[in-house]
């Protein structure tokens, strides 16, 4: 899981008022990745949040729409400051041309944030179809006899047993998004995954107690 | 659902159908940059074409559906979701655009979707792998790895994946997932795997 940014850029978390932009030094690479990673996230929390209902979580797609923003214009900065010559300039338009994609996907993310938070519906239609898609998403709330309780993420080795990664946690009325490998889930946690559909039921399974582990080591 | 139910199913197979094309194009075109692959960013390209159709057709269906009023700002969320897919079939049409524009991808490109939480792979399937005269079904490479087939190359053909294709020794295969995977599935196709993959998956628990 991506260490978050945030805290080094001290990104604005406010939606209403826009964050003067200046220039920090930052690796291009550590930019992209992390506009890469958040982007597919916002997606998954978007779809989440349409499919779940959760206001929460599309206010938490905005914030990180405002992240990616300034992640961009940082990335840009640091672009052209790193071009010396032609040829220079010429190798790291495929760098913005990623970055603008990103962009791109975080904008329709919030876009579908949007729908949600302006109460515009969700056609059960959407519900009957995100059955059928590759990729599932899941709510599931850990019951306390649970494994995974008291347990990090980390740990559980969700991703390379069963291909399931949890993408946020709803803990009482705070959330965690994109939590990192050592954060501690606990008894009644909300947790939303997203993963191919087996991996996904063995994963409701294990957080509601049904079974003991995921896999025969 | 006032609406017939030949067209609820109608756009509910299309909206599968966009979401999932929408990111299977972000996957391969992220694909095409690393491996700097003019062939699979003209196949982006051409799905990028279908999915444009793709989203017409859904959004017509939706707007002759019959919807009442009542129902008009539900609808108006389906169309949106629609929206979103072919935002992201076009933002990976636009990574692939770099390929087939001839701008060599810059090598942190390379380090970032190998970086990047989820990762794409190619992997050869050697004459003794225990993939080779498998069909992806039946070798079940995501339950072994947490590897995604995203398509085959093989020879000068690119193989969209099927539950039913066959796996061929010489297949290139490419294939996305976490990180942690990867080693798993080069095993595999190299045959070097001897039954202890460090994450092979249970089929079934009781």
């Amino acid at each position: 899981m991506g260490g978050r940014l945030a805290l080094k850029l001290g990104a604005s978390k406010s939606m209403t008022e826009f964050e003067k932009v200046e220039y920090k030094p930052v690796p291009i690479r550590e930019l992209l990745t992390e506009m890469k990673d958040i982007s597919e996230l916002m997606i998954d929390l978007a779809y989440s949040a349409a499919l779940f209902h959760s206001k929460e979580l599309a206010e938490e797609v905005l914030e990180l729409e405002s992240y990616i923003d300034n992640l961009v214009y940082l990335l840009n900065m640091n672009a052209m400051l790193a071009a010396r010559d032609a040829e220079d300039a010429e190798a790291l338009l495929s760098v913005t041309a990623v970055a603008s994609a990103a962009d791109k996907i975080s904008d329709a993310a919030a876009d579908m944030a949007a729908i949600v938070l302006k109460d515009i519906g969700v056609h059960p239609l959407i519900r009957q179809a995100f059955q059928k898609v590759e990729e599932h998403l899941t709510r599931v709330k850990v019951e306390p006899n649970s494994f995974f309780v008291d347990k990090t993420v980390g740990e559980l080795k969700l991703a390379p047993t069963i291909g399931v990664d949890i993408i946020a946690i709803r803990r009482g009325r705070k959330w965690i998004i994109d939590p990192e490998d050592e954060e501690i889930i606990r008894e009644g946690d909300v947790l939303i995954a997203r993963g191919a559909g087996a991996g996904i039921e063995e994963f409701e399974e294990a957080a509601e107690g049904k079974i003991e582990k995921l896999e025969e080591e | 659902m006032t609406i017939p139910k030949k067209i609820s199913e109608q756009l509910v197979k299309k909206l599968v159908e966009l979401k999932d094309t929408s990111e299977l194009m972000l996957d391969l075109a992220y694909s095409a940059l690393l491996l700097n692959s003019k062939e699979l960013a003209e196949e982006v390209e051409e799905l990028e074409e279908h999915v444009d159709d793709l989203h017409t057709e859904f959004e017509l269906l939706a707007l002759r559906s019959g919807f009442s009023p009542k129902e008009s700002k539900d609808f108006l969320g389906l169309i949106r979701l629609g929206v979103v897919t072919e935002a992201i079939a076009d933002a990976a049409a636009q990574i692939a655009e770099v390929v087939l524009r001839g701008i060599k991808p810059h090598p942190i490109l390379k380090m970032v979707i190998e970086e990047a939480d989820e990762t794409v792979t190619r992997v050869q399937i050697a004459e003794n792998s225990p993939l080779a005269g498998k069909t992806l079904r039946e070798a079940e490479i995501p339950e072994k790895t947490g590897m995604w087939v995203l398509v085959i190359r093989r020879g000068n053909k690119w193989i969209r994946p099927k539950p039913n294709t066959k796996i061929q020794a010489g297949d290139i295969i490419i294939a996305s997932g976490y990180a942690e995977g990867e080693e798993d599935l080069t095993k595999l196709a190299t045959a070097k795997a001897d039954g202890n993959l460090s994450s092979t998956a249970k089929n079934s628990y009781s």
